[in-house]
C-alpha cells in the first residue's frame, strides 16, 4: 500500500507500507519541476515493488527517500 | 405464556451419534427427541421446556450442500414448529460452527427463535455473528457443560418472545449492532466522568468499542518481478471523467473496474478524482498521481515488471464502515487473484 498517511496504514494491518508524498499527490509532486515530479513518483512506485520481492513478517514501512534503512525502521507497534 | 417452551436441537454427525469425519458427508435427518448432548441441553434448560426433535447433518454437507440442508432443516422446522432453535454448541470445530450459523438463519428465516454457541475465534462467528446470537464457548468439548449452562437461559427467553439486551450484559458474542436507548444522563456528563476517573487513574470504559483491526498474512514475495504481472488499485476516488459511472464520493457500496489495456497513462482529459476526502483538484491535473499508470508503463517498457494488468480498481475510501470496507477488499483481492495477478499497488489516499 502506497500512502501519504502510512501510520494508518501500519496500525491498521497493511503488511507491505510505502511511504507516499501527500495525501493530494501520493505519487510525486506537483510543486517540483515536470522531470523532478516524474522522478519522485517513480522512485515511490519503484520501492513499491520492490517491497513485493521481500518477506515482511507484517506490517512493515519502506521509506523511498530513506533507502536501505526501510524494513528496520518502523514496524507498526 | 403456558405449555413448555418447545425446542429443536440442530447437531453434526459425531454428536448426532451416525459417526466421526467418514459420516461427515451424510444429509439432514430428523430424530425424535433429544440426541447426545441434547438430553445435558434439555436438562439446563430445565422444567417446562423440552427437546421435541433433534436435527442431525454431516457437516460437510451442510457446507458443500447448502441450499439443500438449508432446505432440509426448514422442513424440520415447519413440521415441530419449535418456539427456539438451538444449534450445537460447536466450539473450535469450523464447519459445524458454519452448519450452526446457517441452520440459525434458517431458522429466524422462519420466524423461528435461534442461539448457538462456539468459539470466539470460529469461522462461524464472523461469518453470521451480525445475524444471529452466539453464546462464546471454549475451544473444545470439555466446555460443554459451561456453554449450555450460559446458552440454556438465553434460548428460554428467546424462546419465549423477549428481547436481549446488550451483548455485555447478556454475555453473547457483540454482533455489532446499536440500539438507541436513554442512559439516563447526557453525555458530556458521561464523559466527563470518565475524563476524571482517566485523571485520577481510575478505572473507567469507553463507550466506543475499539475493534483490532484483522490481521493478514503477508503475500509470499515475488521471486521475479520481471515476469510479474501487476495490477493498480485505488482507493483515492478515481472516476472516468465526469463519472458516468455516477460512483458517490464517500461511503461507496460498490467499487469500479476500468479496462486499461490501450492506455500509456491516465490524462487529466478522461480522469478524475471524486472524493469527499481530500482536496481533489491536483489529481485532476494528473490521476497517475493515485493510480500510477504511466510509471507502471515506464517500467515495464523497461523490462522491470512483467506486465501491467489489464484492469485497474477504483473506489473513493472514506467513511466507509470496515466491514464493508473488508468486503470490497476480498472481492477485489479474487478478482485480481483469478486475472492471475501476481502483485498489487493500492494507493490510498
Amino acid at each position: 500500500m502506497i500512502s501519504a498517511i502510512y501510520t494508518f496504514a501500519l496500525t491498521t494491518g497493511a503488511n507491505r507500507v510505502v511511504r507516499g508524498a501527500r495525501i493530494e499527490h501520493v505519487c510525486g509532486d506537483p510543486t517540483l519541476s515536470p522531470e523532478k515530479d516524474y522522478a519522485f513518483g517513480l522512485r515511490i512506485v519503484t520501492t513499491a515493488l520492490e517491497t513485493l520481492t521481500v518477506a515482511v513478517p507484517g506490517p512493515t514501512l519502506f521509506d523511498p527517500m530513506a533507502p536501505g534503512k526501510a524494513e528496520e525502521a518502523a514496524r507498526a507497534s | 405464556m403456558s405449555g413448555p417452551l418447545r425446542v429443536v436441537h440442530y447437531v453434526n454427525q459425531f454428536f448426532g451419534g451416525v459417526g466421526g469425519e467418514e459420516q461427515a458427508s451424510v444429509g439432514v435427518t430428523a430424530r425424535s427427541g433429544p440426541v447426545g448432548p441434547g438430553r445435558l441441553l434439555e436438562a439446563a434448560l430445565g422444567d417446562g421446556a423440552r427437546v421435541e426433535a433433534t436435527i442431525v447433518c454431516g457437516d460437510n454437507f451442510a457446507i458443500e450442500q447448502a441450499e439443500q440442508a438449508a432446505r432440509a432443516i426448514a422442513a424440520e422446522l415447519d413440521r415441530v414448529k419449535p418456539d427456539v432453535l438451538v444449534a450445537g454448541p460447536a466450539f473450535g470445530s469450523g464447519r459445524y460452527g458454519l452448519a450452526c450459523a446457517l441452520a440459525c438463519r434458517v431458522a429466524q428465516g422462519r420466524g423461528v427463535a435461534a442461539i448457538t454457541a462456539m468459539h470466539p475465534e470460529n469461522p462461524g462467528v464472523s461469518s453470521a455473528r451480525r445475524e444471529i446470537y452466539v453464546v462464546p464457548t471454549g475451544p473444545s468439548t470439555t466446555s460443554m457443560q459451561a456453554a449450555l449452562q450460559a446458552l440454556a437461559p438465553l434460548a428460554r427467553r428467546l424462546g419465549r418472545g423477549e428481547r436481549l439486551g446488550p451483548a455485555e450484559t447478556e454475555g453473547y458474542i457483540p454482533r455489532g449492532s446499536r440500539r438507541v436507548h436513554d442512559r439516563g444522563r447526557p453525555g458530556y456528563q458521561r464523559a466527563l466522568d470518565m475524563l476524571l476517573a482517566k485523571l485520577h487513574g481510575a478505572p473507567y470504559r469507553s463507550e466506543v468499542p475499539y475493534a483490532a483491526p484483522e490481521r493478514v498474512t503477508p503475500a509470499a514475495p515475488i521471486a521475479d518481478l520481471a515476469r510479474a504481472r501487476i495490477a493498480m488499485v485505488t482507493t483515492g476516488g478515481l472516476v472516468r471523467k465526469g463519472n458516468p459511472d455516477k460512483q458517490v464520493s464517500a461511503n461507496a457500496v460498490r467499487y469500479h473496474r476500468h479496462e486499461v489495456a490501450e492506455l500509456e497513462s491516465l490524462s487529466p482529459r478522461e480522469w478524475e478524482a471524486y472524493h469527499a476526502g481530500y482536496f481533489n483538484h491536483i489529481v485532476n491535473s494528473n490521476p497517475n498521481y493515485i493510480l500510477p499508470l504511466s510509471f507502471l508503463r515506464d517500467l515495464e517498457r523497461r523490462g522491470r515488471i512483467g506486465k501491467v494488468h489489464e484492469h485497474i480498481y477504483a473506489l473513493p475510501g472514506v467513511s466507509t464502515p470496515v466491514a464493508v470496507s473488508a468486503g470490497h477488499g476480498r472481492s477485489i483481492a479474487a478478482d485480481l487473484k483469478a486475472g492471475g495477478v501476481d502483485g498489487a499497488l493500492l494507493v490510498a489516499t
